[in-house]
């Protein structure tokens, strides 16, 4: 399972993080403009294909079992009980296309890169930083939580077994994550704003990630692919 | 004088009680001095209330005067005058992790390029940081995947890194391995040559070596200021176990107080 950044050279990972944002932002677009089915599930083979080309089969198992619950609620609703499968497909391939979308997002932008590239536009660091800050903090979780999963396993806590057991177990795991996390609080804080994080001076982009032409062509391809189905189906 | 305070009470939200009560002490640049006391003694308070991050972050009054480096660093505009000219490390690395770095080189980099810096002064202080404390290898490792003791030596090469005038260490050998710990401690003589150390510890063996001032606290209060062989070697401190192995060894043998801290000094004691 990937939620967070994989060191990687495909050109998803050397593009521009603006790039990576405007893909994502315009999948998201397309998901609910394109004509559905079809359309929807054509963005969600494409991005499939992307992921491959990354490198990146990874976030696309993670996309597709994160969509997985949802495939199986929208085939019973919509597929067995409304007897409109048809729609079950479109909303199972939108929600699918944008998980990928995102994860591909997070797998290839390197949250420090995403920083430079936010300051190098003049924007607070306050505000670079908590959205760094954001897309690293799954990663972060899950890593505490492997850990508390250990430490109560050492405990005597069964965690696996029937549905009614991992159930159970969840208390256990949940209580000392968020209350691990919510006590860490004060002492990030102090370590930022002792590390200078509140400085009034702006912060120096370290490796401001390059902007190229290309870059920027792509950007203005994707929105006007946006703006352009959206017209498209307005007055079709 | 870079570090003042007179009368200072600090008490934290929902306490009925001062974790620091009355403190009136003095700093200057050039030495290392080390704060030390029982559990709850406030030494780490101490160093908050200096960096003004008591109250500001944690919550609580304060009262009396701090003055740090001319500015009282619980003010707004104090704060922003101080940021980058206080440097403080805490016991735990990977709670003073930036989070948005994946190199040690970056990790260490954080503070300086939050003070705004040139990338050449920032490449600069992060390589002599970085080969101060040892870690110059481990410039392209992922931080999260170091030791408990690498990754608090990447800390302080970032603490250090901003060429803070007043440092303020808070335990900063505790994830360390003993060679990893004497190590910092050798250093922080030479690092207090350029300016204010202020070290909260209680691996006193270590600790009273490496400084060239001490102050005890008990309850908040401040007890005793004075040389290191002062202030432990007192009969107090040692009957408190605030003071060294020797000492105690030497109190339980039945030497007159003015113990000695480390052997050394025991071999000059007999030996005189």
């Amino acid at each position: 399972m990937i939620v967070g950044y994989v060191a990687g050279k495909s050109p998803l990972h050397q593009a521009h993080p603006f790039t990576a944002l405007a893909l994502a932002a315009t999948v998201v677009v397309l998901a609910f403009a394109l004509p559905a089915p079809q359309g929807p599930a054509a963005l969600a083979v494409a991005l499939a294909a992307l992921a491959l080309l990354a490198r990146l089969p990874r976030v696309l198992l993670t996309a597709l079992g994160f969509s997985l619950p949802f495939w199986f609620f929208l085939g019973v609703i919509h597929g067995l009980i409304g007897e409109t499968p048809l729609r079950a497909l479109t909303v199972g391939a939108q929600i699918t296309a944008m998980l990928t979308a995102f994860l591909l997002v997070l797998a290839t932008v390197h949250p420090a890169r995403l920083v430079d590239a936010l300051l190098q536009r003049g924007v607070p660091f306050s505000l670079a930083y908590l959205l760094s800050a954001t897309l690293q903090a799954v990663p972060r979780l899950r890593r505490q939580a492997a850990d508390i999963v250990e430490a109560q396993r050492c405990r005597g806590l069964r965690v696996r077994g029937s549905v009614w057991r991992r159930t159970r177990a969840v208390v256990p795991l949940a209580i000392p994550l968020v209350l691990g996390a919510l006590g860490e609080v004060d002492e990030r804080a102090m370590a930022l704003d002792a590390r200078g994080a509140a400085a009034p001076a702006h912060r120096t982009a370290l490796e401001p990630p390059p902007d190229s032409t290309a870059q920027r062509v792509v950007r203005w391809l994707l929105a006007a692919a946006a703006v352009g189905v959206i017209v498209w189906r307005v007055l079709a | 004088m870079s570090v003042r305070l007179a009368g200072v009470s600090f008490r934290y939200p929902g306490s009925d009680t001062d974790a620091l009560h009355e403190v009136s002490v003095t700093l200057r640049p050039g030495e290392v001095t080390l704060v030390t006391g029982r559990l709850g003694a406030g030494c780490s308070t101490l160093l908050l209330v200096i960096a003004g991050l008591a109250p500001h972050i944690t919550g609580g009054s304060r009262s009396g005067e701090v003055t740090t480096l001319d500015r009282d660093p619980a003010t707004r505009d104090g704060r922003k005058a101080l940021a980058g000219r206080v440097g403080l490390l805490l016991p735990t690395p990977w709670t003073q992790l930036s989070g948005m770095s994946f190199t040690v080189e970056e990790e260490v980099a954080f503070g300086p390029a939050n003070l705004g810096w040139r990338r050449a002064r920032i490449a600069g202080a992060v390589d002599e940081a970085m080969q101060r404390f040892g870690v110059a290898h481990l410039a392209r490792r992922d931080p999260r995947t170091l030791s408990g003791g690498e990754l608090q030596r990447v800390m302080f090469a970032g603490v250090l890194a901003m060429e803070p005038e007043v440092l303020l260490l808070d335990e900063p050998a505790l994830e360390l391995d003993p060679a990893g710990a004497q190590g910092v401690y050798e250093l922080l003589p030479v690092v207090a040559q350029e300016r204010t150390v202020l070290l909260a510890s209680t691996d006193l063996d270590r600790a009273a070596a490496a400084a060239h001032r001490a102050l005890l606290l008990d309850r908040g209060s401040l007890v005793a200021d004075g040389t290191v062989a002062e202030v432990l070697g007192n009969d107090g401190a040692v009957a408190t176990g605030c003071s060294t192995t020797v000492a105690e060894i030497a109190r339980a043998v039945g030497l007159t107080p003015g113990y000695p801290l480390s052997v050394a000094d025991a071999v000059r004691r007999f030996t005189r």
